[in-house]
């Protein structure tokens, strides 16, 4: 068998914001693989942004707080390295994007050129970079724009570009297409899958559970700051504590409430299959 | 009479984006639930910040409940139209939950007993009761949302505007998003529900708006307008998830579960 690096582990880890009485995730051990593509879902609150932030290493070194166990990315220790250092590798898609923008820079086209300006790649390779991340995420065409006068989707494509042209090796996605329209999305996701083909590790928060089961081999469900599902999408929605907790999917939901037999699809094809098989 | 009436309307912003060119957008809207989908960038935001006369037209001419927007006041049009933001920290800014959704009202010199009833309902419709004291900056994305939608009702507005209010939103938080529209057409008003959420327009909203590109491509029921493949596929919409299971299953074109498990026979 082969043996693949892990990319992310969360070695029983709590993290408590400052001044928080709580904790936000409580007892987390995942380990991620090298080139696995992991969907993150669960109900407001339930720590899927705390945990982003804290592969980021953004918690506990920017945010403070209180930080037990070890998050370990791409065999680095998240308090022995700084987030500058951890960001040459690993990219964070912030849930609202107008908080990611720099606010720096007056060009779409400059603002994707910021983060590898700022690590010091040569300007040539800067140039084929930001081209080549513009034209992924398809926003060539408004290179020219001053990034506060874009909407919402052209906002968050452009926080997408400017990751990709840091070439990362790991990507913390969280909701990465809540702004975009369904074709806008379904580009976005092409351009996951590609990257996902070409080896690089994405974790990626999403509410909407049928495109997770869709894109995502393998799912972690949480609720209230813990995991309580970790596996492929199938398995995991059939699971009551995750249907109460988190949600159904809509293919699941149907074949429920068509009373079609156990385990329930979670996907269309599935669900065609199985439903056309009950009509039959 | 329809509740909303845009005419001719041209509008550009400055800086030079025209977002409806020639002739100029034109659409009639009744009460219920009405969707307003279309791709980034096809004129959906702009057409409900005219409604409520934080954009004002170039030329044509916006009816909300027959007041004229362009010679009414801002405070006027917030009488009628309650609004919430696509990101609702363009909205908030008070410190507590409570001073926020109770501000428009207040603003609005409302007696004191409307404004307590209507802050009341709000708070309990939108799941924020407990929450009243909480800053809304302490508040999840999906919180401040909720915030932001309790605001525009707190007014108790005949015509009720939401942006992309399922943005963020998990499923128990749609379910609610569901009913309270429903309640809301139940009593009589009108509400305009900007979204990408195709899902939420099949299950919550009995009329669509089409926009692409600045013009209106199709208005009339959500069904029809899933029906409509080409429609489907130039303004860059998809069906519901439902629809596409109902299509490969020859059971036609449901747009809601209901819709579904009834041509299913179950």
């Amino acid at each position: 068998m082969e043996v693949t690096r892990p990319a992310l582990v969360f070695d029983r880890v709590g993290y408590a914001y400052e001044e928080a009485p709580r904790e936000a995730v409580s007892d987390i051990s995942l380990t991620i693989a090298e080139g696995e593509w992991v969907g993150v879902t669960g109900p407001t609150n339930a720590g899927k942004s705390t945990l982003c932030l804290l592969a980021m290493g953004l918690a506990p070194h920017f945010f403070g707080g209180r930080l037990k166990g070890g998050v370990t990315v791409l065999g680095k220790d998240s308090r022995q390295v700084s987030v500058i250092e951890r960001s040459a590798e690993v990219g964070l898609l912030f849930q609202n994007p107008f908080t990611q923008v720099s606010g720096a820079r007056e060009r779409v086209d400059d603002e994707v050129a910021f983060g590898p300006e700022c690590h010091g790649v040569a300007r040539p390779e800067v140039e084929a970079r930001v081209a080549e991340a513009m034209e992924r995420v398809g926003i060539a065409h408004l290179a020219a724009r001053h990034p506060m006068d874009l909407s919402g989707g052209q906002l968050q494509r452009l926080a997408l570009a400017g990751l990709l042209a840091m070439r990362p090796a790991v990507l913390l996605l969280d909701e990465p297409t809540s702004q975009l329209d369904p074709a806008g999305a379904a580009a976005i996701f092409d351009v996951l899958a590609g990257l996902h083909q070409r080896g690089t590790t994405i974790l990626m928060v999403e509410h909407r559970l049928e495109r997770l089961c869709e894109l995502c081999p393998r799912v972690v469900a949480m609720a209230a700051g813990r995991v309580i599902a970790d596996g492929p999408p199938d398995e995991v929605f059939n699971r009551e504590a995750v249907q109460e907790r988190v949600g159904i999917p809509v293919f699941t939901r149907l074949a429920r409430d068509g009373a079609l037999p156990r385990p329930w699809p979670v996907r269309v094809g599935d669900a065609a299959t199985a439903f056309a098989k009950s009509i039959a | 009479m329809p509740e909303i009436r845009l005419e001719d309307v041209r509008f550009a912003y400055p800086g030079g984006v025209d977002v409806y060119p020639e002739p100029g957008l034109t659409l009639a809207l009744g009460d219920g639930v009405t969707a307003l989908v279309g791709e980034n960038g096809a004129g959906k935001t702009t057409l409900t910040k005219l409604l409520i006369g934080l954009l004002r037209p170039r030329a044509g001419s916006v009816t909300v409940q027959g007041e004229d927007v362009a010679k009414a006041t801002v405070a006027a049009m917030a009488r009628i139209v309650g609004y919430s933001f696509q990101n609702p920290d363009d909205q908030l800014f008070e410190r507590t939950v409570r001073a926020e959704v109770s501000f428009g009202p207040r603003v609005l010199r409302k007696p004191v007993a409307e404004v307590e009833r209507g802050v009341a309902w709000a708070l309990e419709a939108c799941g924020l009761k407990g929450r009243e004291e909480v800053h809304p900056h302490d508040l999840g994305l999906s919180e401040r949302k909720w915030v932001a939608i309790a605001s525009a009702l707190a007014g108790e507005p005949q015509v009720v505007v939401l942006d992309e209010p399922t943005l963020g939103q998990d499923y128990p938080s749609r379910e609610r998003l569901r009913s309270l529209v429903a309640q809301l057409a139940d009593m009589g008003r009108t509400v305009l529900v900007v979204t990408h959420d195709m899902d939420f327009v099949g299950e919550a909203c009995s009329s669509t708006v089409v926009l692409s590109e600045g013009a209106v491509r199709y208005a009339g029921p959500t069904a029809a307008a899933f029906a409509d493949r080409d429609l489907v596929d130039e303004a860059g919409i998809e069906p519901p998830h439902v629809t596409s299971l109902a299509r490969r299953l020859g059971l036609g074109d449901a747009v809601s579960e209901r819709a579904f498990l009834a041509a299913l026979g179950r």
